[in-house]
């Protein structure tokens, strides 16, 4: 167990004119054992973020800090597996097809640095099958026999051998069924839990985040536009995003609700060429689409600011999605009382 | 979006930078003619140079006088250094001066200038007879058979185009000229003197060629066919013919034109044979007869204009596909 | 693994003769040298020059020797060269192809451009200058022509590793830092062997025939050995005297050349539907339940859309056993009416609207049942008679936005074209009706993105585009398949939105296919939910969280997640996975997972029975009267 801080991290493709900022500039801090949530759309960053901390994609600029130490590189020769594990989102993609599930967990296990024989090796492995609630039996599997849920249960304890002390899962159950979707959750919760793994969870499904972590983080455009701890973010979103996104989730419980007709068809931005100001700006129902005296949103970008102790928002007028009667100054922002 | 391909195609009205993605795309495409050209160059410089032992003593057989093998050495400006000999080499390719022949003592340039015409008109005549035959008959078969239906139509397009392609185009050459030259004498055994002459030799050059492309154009019409946008146009209920005209073909352009582009320079390999069995004064036969006799700097060249050809049939290709498909152009940048 | 695909590859008459040729092949490379040696290297000068005969089938050549002996022996020579060619090719492919990988950027995009130039160079070309190098004579020839293939190898390794470095598994093994030559052996290796095997199987015929070709100019094998191309070139020379040693060494090339194609070519047919196509032989399950019954049931009603005991069979490409996909599926849709349809992947929902569409994918079949819609069954329509009949009355929007616009076709002539053909209008007012559809699904400055290609446009947008093209008629049908799933939450709730203004603004019906039931939920008047290939129950929505009775139904209202207050608490889930559609069993298609099954249950399929309130009907032998999903338990009994 550790904790996981980010420090202006920055990850972008590209160069020249056509370089395009995917993460920009995000700080965030998972505390040792948290299991946090990061949601957002295609195109938000959360993958590229996710990918950055997994030592899978290049970071710009910025620090990834595991237990206060820096993330060493990946070498290409190094002896043991890195602390940050990763699960992925496609089943199909996430195994090695030509290697039983035994193999592809006991490369796991001997990256983990585990000494003993090939006796102990597959102890291991069917302990950890089991860890995933799954029949030890299938470690002579292919995974081509093997269902999606199943597959991505088979991941998650390739991961787990190594013995991390991080995890990232990144979409892990949207290429699945629903009805099967929560057997791999819940063995995700579970096991991270006795392994008092610390986790970042992404995901584009407001609910599937709600019912899994403690805390949530929302992305837009690369950058955090909302923090807060589970129950807070849903009841009290500060974000007009934060507050779309929870509209956007379908429910069972409440009609859809109808969206602003004049921020209503306005497309998530080009990762090319963003919005100046607030990103969002376009199409935020609290924005200067809707209100005409808001031009400060399209003019400055606003600040990352403590709402209070931990809820944390990057809006120019946070809160005024569900009530617009308090004209707030942006000035007025960092002192908001809640 | 995920983060490890790269960055998502542009999109939207702002996508299009300040320089045209048109300039962008030929710009770059014409350094990359240059930049092969070069490159074809010094292979075939260093060709040469890779030859073991001796190439003046290998050209002139062991018999030759150490004289005569002396001379041979400085025509080939084998006794210079290397770099001169490249300098000299690449400043001869500028001002068209290739050397000359072992073979017929001329200046390799004029043979040249003298025979590329027969190799160009069998290979387009090939070409044209090949893509005229085989893209609809490929398209018609892929109309017909899609979806599992006329199994026997199918097995018997494949049949045959398979027995058509697995035939070596010499074999079938020599096949056609005995059977309709020698034994039917219904068309000259050799020479071009007569545009009969000509149906033969294009014959043989085009069938296996056209037999390949048949097969792709029908596989790409079907995968298209299976694509979610002809299923769309089905739902418009269009009439069948215009689903097919408008929708399926120019989407099965840009394989196409690769696979065209890929048979014609197959074709130039094919005068090779066809020019040697027709006796036909072209490229493919003088570089038959070069090779054999060790006229290396007739090789020389002939590797310079073949791979010249190839490069600028693949220039002409990308340029076909860039107009025949809307997102190349900007994908490329 | 190998071993028990051999079969699939056999089974096809192109595979069996394939492998029979090459399997001849091999004996004779094997026998003929020991058997004939003698006649084929030593004549009689009496005997030289004769035509065929019982004695010398293709006759004897100048020094008297058996010409089809020598045609026999030569099979191992000819054999041997193109193995050993194919053999360098593929290895120096190989090696050149992994280059770029391990030299790092810039040096591996110098390889890769050599390659793809290479690869555009004629072969043939391309081995006549190597042989200048190498020098005319079998080993010269083996070097020329081995390299020549190099590229074409060397570009699929290429292209095979650079697609399997993207895979996840790849990344997840470097995250566990497994070193690089494990990587290559374990995971690079492995994964790329099959497609270079297959491949060299067919390049080994254009071995065989480059070889042929140079020993027929002389450049190749060179006397006195003798393999085809040689001995044709000399029999060449006499084909006026004795047409037999061309004949014959021509036989031989063609035959060989045909025997490793068909085997080259049943091997990739087989491959490619491996990997296409699902596997396991399938039980195809007879039901008991009578269309005619189904039928009367709606006689009298007037749906805008009545479908009645609807079946569809899918036969997998290159199979010979089909399955039932879709079984007894029966519903109505009123005009004005929202109708979803839910259920996971493999419950048929797609194929029952593809059927109902007329757009069933290749290899599937509407096999029974009628789908009356506007008063005519459209079932057994072709193409044009559903064309005539139907126009432009069954709209579909489509799941993935992306692929749905042809992306050849600038999008305003994608719409114009609907009604230049159905109602005759002229480019120009076509044109103009298209720019105005494309503001009412509320693309932003239609007139110029009905100008732009659908690659300039976002997921949304071309959404939207599709609808667009739905609505250029008049629609009496919508039918959405999965139409948002492809699609952001946000930019879902604003396709949802336009569909349902759509359908209010054209009077139509929508017909939303789903595996969300959240979305039907929301916006639907009517669900029904499917599961193994039938409707498992049919209620109005507002019915779902409360009355819904069959145990699937309640235990996927369980699943949806929804935004909670509170982490934590256990996600329900269903045991075992959605059912196999090529697999089913003759019973209820949920018994495997069912809390509540009995043998009834797995032997008997229920049928679609009303239930309770109106508008409700459940296809289940013990239908749930409980609101808690927790204790499932039926009023039947759960027990047997």
């Amino acid at each position: 167990m550790s904790a996981l801080e980010l420090k202006g991290l920055t990850v972008s493709y590209g160069k020249g004119r056509r370089v395009m900022t995917a993460v920009d500039n995000v700080d965030l801090t998972i505390p040792s054992g948290g299991f946090l949530g990061l949601v957002g759309e295609s195109g938000s960053g959360k993958s590229s973020l996710g990918r950055a901390v997994a030592g899978l994609a290049p970071v710009t600029s910025g620090q990834i800090l595991v237990d206060g130490a820096p993330l060493a590189r990946r070498s290409l020769f190094g002896r043991t597996a890195q602390p940050v594990q990763m699960i992925f989102q496609d089943p199909s993609g996430s195994l090695d097809p030509r290697m039983t599930v035994g193999a592809s967990i006991a490369e796991g296990v001997a990256a983990g640095g585990a000494r003993g024989g090939r006796a102990d090796r597959s102890a291991e492995v069917r302990r950890l099958l089991e860890l995933v609630s799954l029949d030890p039996r299938h470690a002579t599997s292919l995974p081509s026999r093997l269902s999606g849920g199943q597959r991505q249960r088979v991941a998650l304890a390739r991961a787990l051998a190594s013995a991390p002390s991080l995890l990232v899962a990144d979409e892990i159950t949207s290429a699945l069924d629903v009805s099967v979707q929560g057997s791999v959750l819940n063995v995700v919760r579970e096991a991270v839990a006795t392994l008092n793994i610390t986790t970042l969870f992404i995901s584009h499904n407001l609910a599937v985040v709600t019912a899994m972590c403690d805390e949530i983080a929302v992305m837009y455009a690369g950058r955090i536009v909302e923090k807060a701890p589970t129950a807070e973010l849903v009841s009290r979103p500060r974000h007009p995003y934060t507050r779309a996104l929870l509209d956007a989730v379908p429910s069972l419980r409440r009609p859809a609700p109808r969206a602003d007709a004049k921020v209503l068809d306005t497309e998530p931005p080009d990762p090319f060429h963003l919005p100046a100001g607030c990103p969002f700006n376009p199409r935020c129902p609290a924005g200067p689409g809707v209100h005409a005296d808001r031009q400060i949103c399209t003019e400055r970008r606003p600040q990352f600011v403590e709402l209070n102790a931990r809820h944390l928002a990057a809006c120019h007028f946070p809160g005024a999605v569900t009530h617009d009667t308090v004209e707030r100054s942006a000035h007025a922002n960092a002192s908001l009382p809640t | 979006m995920t983060a490890t391909t790269a960055p998502a195609a542009p999109r939207g009205l702002t996508s299009r930078g300040p320089v045209n993605p048109w300039v962008r795309f030929l710009a770059r495409r014409l350094f990359r003619f240059a930049a092969s050209l070069l490159g074809l160059m010094v292979m075939a410089f260093v060709l040469i140079q890779l030859i073991p032992g001796d190439p003046a003593r290998n050209s002139l057989g062991i018999t030759a006088s150490a004289q005569s093998v002396a001379q041979r050495r400085v025509e080939l400006g084998l006794d210079k250094s290397l770099l001169d000999q490249f300098g000299h080499f690449v400043g001869g390719v500028f001002t068209g001066d290739l050397g000359t022949s072992f073979n017929l003592g001329l200046p390799v340039s004029e043979i040249i200038g003298q025979r590329w015409a027969e190799t160009a008109r069998l290979a387009v005549l090939a070409f044209l007879l090949a893509v005229v035959v085989a893209v609809p008959l490929g398209a018609a078969i892929a109309a017909a058979t899609s979806g599992g239906r006329r199994r026997f139509l199918d097995m018997a397009f494949t049949s045959v185009t398979g027995l058509a392609y697995s035939i070596p185009g010499f074999l079938l050459a020599v096949g056609l000229s005995y059977v309709f030259a020698v034994r039917m004498k219904l068309l000259p055994i050799a020479g071009t003197d007569t545009v009969s002459g000509y149906v033969l030799p294009v014959i043989a050059l085009a069938v296996g060629p056209a037999a390949a492309l048949a097969r792709i154009v029908r596989l790409e019409t079907l995968r298209v066919l299976g694509e979610d946008f002809v299923r769309t146009a089905r739902s418009k209920r269009l009439p069948t013919l215009r689903v097919f005209l408008r929708h399926v073909i120019p989407n099965t352009l840009t394989p196409t034109l690769s696979m065209g582009g890929l048979m014609l320079g197959g074709l130039l390999a094919g005068t090779i044979l066809v020019e040697t069995i027709f006796v036909l004064p072209g490229l493919g036969s003088t570089l038959t007869q070069s090779v054999t006799t060790k006229d290396y700097p007739m090789v020389q060249a002939l590797v310079l204009v073949t791979g010249g050809a190839v490069l600028l049939i693949n220039l002409v290709v990308d340029m076909l596909i860039a107009v025949a498909d809307p997102r190349s152009t900007i994908l490329e940048g | 693994m190998t071993r028990r695909r051999l079969p699939a590859f056999l089974r096809t008459p192109l595979g069996i003769s394939g492998a029979a040729g090459v399997a001849v092949l091999a004996v004779i490379a094997v026998v003929a040298p020991i058997l004939f040696e003698d006649q084929a290297t030593t004549g009689k000068v009496a005997d030289a020059q004769l035509p065929p005969s019982a004695e010398y089938w293709l006759g004897t050549d100048s020094l008297g020797r058996d010409v089809f002996a020598r045609v026999l022996v030569a099979t191992r020579l000819s054999l041997e060269l193109s193995l050993a060619a194919t053999a360098l090719c593929v290895v120096a492919g190989v090696v050149i192809g992994v280059l770029p990988v391990v030299l790092g950027r810039r040096l591996g995009r110098l390889v890769t451009a050599v390659v793809d130039f290479a690869v555009a160079f004629p072969g043939l070309l391309l081995a006549l200058f190597l042989i200048v190098i190498f020098g005319a004579g079998s080993s010269g020839a083996v070097l020329a022509v081995g390299l020549s293939g190099a590229p074409f190898f060397a570009r699929l390794t290429h292209t095979l590793a650079s697609g399997i470095a993207q895979r996840d598994y790849i990344a997840a093994s470097r995250m566990l830092r497994v070193g690089p030559v494990r990587l290559l052996v374990r995971h690079f290796l492995p994964n790329v062997a099959e497609p270079i095997v297959l491949n060299a199987t067919i390049i080994f015929a254009s071995v065989l025939q480059a070889f042929a070709a140079l020993s027929f100019l002389g450049l190749g094998v060179q006397p006195p050995s003798y393999d085809w191309g040689q001995l044709f070139n000399e029999g060449l020379a006499r084909i006026y005297v004795n047409p037999g040693q061309a004949l014959g060494a021509a036989a031989a090339i063609v035959f060989a050349g045909l025997s490793f194609s068909a085997l080259g070519e049943a091997l990739s047919h087989a491959a490619g539907r491996r990997s296409g196509q699902g596997r396991r032989k399938t039980e195809s399950a007879a039901t008991a339940v009578s269309p005619a019954a189904e039928r009367d049931e709606f006689a009298e009603t007037s749906a805008r859309l009545r479908v009645s005991g609807l079946r569809v069979e899918v036969l997998p490409e290159g199979t010979a056993e089909s399955f039932e996909a879709v079984r007894e599926v029966s519903f109505e849709i009123e005009a004005g009416e929202s109708v979803g349809i839910v259920g996971e992947s493999g419950s048929g929902k797609s194929l029952t609207a593809s059927a109902i569409a007329g757009l069933l994918p290749t290899g599937a079949y509407a096999t029974a049942g009628r789908i009356d819609f506007g008063g005519r069954d459209l079932r057994p329509l072709t193409v044009s008679q559903r064309a005539k009949a139907l126009g432009t009355s069954i709209s579909m929007v489509f799941q993935d936005p992306m692929t749905a616009l042809n992306p050849s076709m600038r999008v305003g002539a994608q719409l114009a074209e609907v009604v230049q053909v159905h109602e005759g209008a002229d480019r120009k007012s076509a044109m103009a009706r298209a720019v105005g559809r494309l503001g009412q699904v509320r693309i932003p400055a239609p007139a110029r993105r009905a100008r732009q290609f659908p690659h300039e446009m976002s997921g949304g947008m071309r959404q939207r585009a599709v609808i667009g093209i739905g609505v250029m008629g008049s629609p009496q049908l919508i039918i959405a398949d999965e139409p948002t799933t492809a699609l952001d939450v946000t930019v879902q709730r604003q396709v949802l939105d336009l569909l349902e203004q759509v359908r209010a603004d054209n009077d139509a019906s929508l017909m939303l296919i789903s595996h969300d039931l959240g979305v039907v939920a929301q916006r639907c008047q009517r669900a029904l939910v499917m599961y193994g290939g039938t409707i498992v129950e049919e209620l109005t929505t507002d019915m779902l969280r409360e009355t819904a009775a069959h145990p699937y139904t309640r235990a996927l209202l369980d699943c949806v997640p929804e935004v909670m207050s509170e982490p934590g608490g256990h996600l329900v889930t269903i045991p075992g996975t959605p059912p196999e559609p090529s697999a089913m069993s003759e019973g209820c298609p949920f018994a495997a997972r069912c809390v509540s099954a009995d043998d009834r249950c797995r032997s008997e399929r229920p049928r679609l029975e009303a239930q309770g309130r109106a508008g409700h009907r459940v296809a289940c032998w013990y239908p749930q009267v409980m609101v808690k999903a927790d204790t499932l338990v039926g009023p039947g009994g759960g027990g047997a």
